[in-house]
């Protein structure tokens, strides 16, 4: 493992391009350990966003009024402001107020705070993907549904849900591709994700092109990854022949 | 006629808001027999179905099916009683798209009825063999014709073993040649003894399957008889006039009708 590390530094360094400090064990040690805090955010992201968007779409797409409401109040307040100044107002601000009232007790850590953000955020353009598929859903196969006396709750279980997820699920997939990129905001309150440890090397020394090729290539392999899982659960649960 | 029929509605009336859709409809069936329901579009025969299955509820009349008094159910759980009796097919077929042939056939008897799986997927490949479509258990409905998916819907209704068949202009939607395939499904369903409901605008089907035929227009039963007096004899200028236009030119035959059409005459002693 680490001979083939040394030969493709080797080869690099003839391109121009000094890799060494990978061979050091400080640097390569924190950069594995940002790109491992990377993983993780993306993991816990987007398992946070899609639950926060499916209760957001319920209850947008709810008969009452009072969850309808505040729901599309969130989603367009979430939407039309940047993720990082909501970052920067969840960590500076509510943070503070949290920690001023509980002091240590505080159970919000930075990267807590980068999942919630994002979580929400996401979750808001989930609901909106999730919302169109629901409304995609033809009035008629509900209603025959209906007419096979299924329950509400069976209608919306096994008709109206998994319907609606295979119209929202190329939008989804999209959202999810773009929360991976949105992590990097975890290095504005100086979360150990690999954008944050990147920029800790490259002050230290002189390899900034060196290090951006490398998180690039890093976020295009996570982005990449996400959009074959995507593909492969939409393969998955295609509806042959559907719309012809 | 046996005694009490199945189906029995009196003076049914029903609005849209302000736009009277049925005003004071009555109409009885029988078990064992089909009845189809013919009139103008608009005239409420969809919206008369819709009634008979609890989708639409009237604001004024009786509906009673078997035992239950249609008009007055209340809650979701008497109403799924009701459906479980009265099985629905649609113009647009509606299957649902993201299941197998054969899974539609299977996800009503198991969830709502709570069949044995196994037992349900016996019935469910007998019906689809019924309608000639055992071949096609594994595809999905987009990967059918249109008469193919209409009957896969004729066969999820049957699966759950109805009282009764509400058939909604099931040929509309269809190319002619497929037109035929369906309605033989249904005759066989009405030679078998099934009470069904049609509405239809297939008048020469209507006039060979039926035994009593409403004529509706405007929300009310302009008249109804056997099919040999409607469409042999009819009574109401209205309906000689829509059974014209349905039928044809001058309310004759086409100058060379089929074979079955002569058969037919006979029965019917229609005037040519
Ligand atoms: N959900 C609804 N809301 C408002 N008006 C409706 C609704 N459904 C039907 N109507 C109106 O009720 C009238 C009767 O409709 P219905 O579908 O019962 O007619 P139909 O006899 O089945 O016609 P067709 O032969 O075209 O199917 C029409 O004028 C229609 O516009
Ligand atoms: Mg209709």
């Amino acid at each position: 493992m680490s001979e083939l590390l040394h030969v493709l530094v080797g080869q690099l360094a003839r391109l121009g391009l000094n890799y060494s400090f990978l061979l050091e064990s400080h640097a390569s040690g924190k950069l594995l350990d940002g790109a491992l805090t990377t993983l993780w955010l993306c993991l816990w992201s987007i398992v946070g966003s899609l639950l926060v968007g499916v209760l957001l779409a319920a209850a947008v797409t709810s008969a009452r009024r009072w969850l309808q409401w505040p729901a599309r109040a969130f989603i367009e307040v979430t939407r039309n402001t940047p993720t990082l100044v909501q970052l920067y107002c969840a960590f500076l601000v509510l943070n503070m107020l949290i920690n001023q009232s509980l002091g240590n007790a505080n159970p919000m850590t930075p990267f807590a705070w980068v999942v919630l953000v994002i979580s929400l955020h996401k979750g808001a353009f989930h609901a909106e993907a999730l919302r169109a598929g629901i409304e995609a859903v033809p009035a008629v196969t509900l209603e025959a549904a209906s007419s096979l006396a299924f329950s509400r709750r069976q209608q919306l279980f096994q008709v109206q849900l998994p319907l609606a997820v295979r119209f929202a699920l190329p939008a989804l997939v999209n959202n999810l591709i773009d929360l991976v990129k949105m992590t990097a905001v975890a290095s504005a309150i100086a979360v150990n994700d690999i954008t944050y440890a990147s920029i800790m090397i490259w002050t230290q020394g002189d390899n900034v092109i060196e290090l951006m090729i490398l998180i690039l290539a890093f976020y295009g392999l996570l982005s990449f990854a996400v959009n074959c899982a995507g593909r492969a659960v939409e393969a998955r649960l295609r509806m042959p022949g559907y719309g012809n | 006629m046996p005694s009490e029929p199945l189906i029995q509605l009196r003076d049914v009336h029903l609005a849209f808001a302000d736009n009277p859709v049925l005003r004071g409809i009555d109409l009885d069936v029988h078990k064992g027999q089909a009845v189809s329901i013919i009139g103008p579009s608009g005239s409420g025969k969809s919206t008369i179905l819709r009634c008979l299955t609890g989708l639409l509820r009237p604001q004024l009349g009786s509906i009673r099916i078997g035992q239950t008094q249609v008009d007055q159910l209340r809650g979701e759980a008497e109403l799924i009683a009701l459906r479980k009796q009265v099985g629905f097919v649609f113009q647009q077929y509606n299957l649902f798209p993201h299941l197998s042939v054969l899974e539609n056939l299977l996800i009503a008897p198991t969830k709502v009825l709570g069949r044995n799986r196994n037992e349900a997927r016996e019935q469910a490949l007998a019906l689809l063999d019924k309608v000639r479509l055992g071949h096609k258990a594994a595809a999905f409905p987009g990967e059918l014709s249109g008469g193919q998916q209409q009957r896969v819907a004729i066969a999820r209704a049957l699966a759950m073993r109805p009282e009764l068949i509400l058939f909604d202009e099931v040929t509309s939607a269809l190319d002619p040649e497929m037109v035929g395939e369906v309605l033989a499904v249904i005759r066989e369903l009405t030679e078998e003894g099934m009470t069904c409901v049609l509405v239809t605008h297939e008048m020469r089907f209507a006039e060979e399957i039926s035994d009593q035929v409403y004529f509706t227009e405007h929300g009310r039963i302009v008249e109804h008889g056997s099919a040999a007096q409607i469409f042999g004899d009819p009574v109401h200028e209205r309906t000689r006039t829509f059974l014209q236009h349905a039928l044809g030119q001058g309310g004759q035959r086409p100058s060379r009708p089929a074979p079955d059409v002569y058969r037919n005459l006979g029965r019917y002693s229609l005037s040519v």
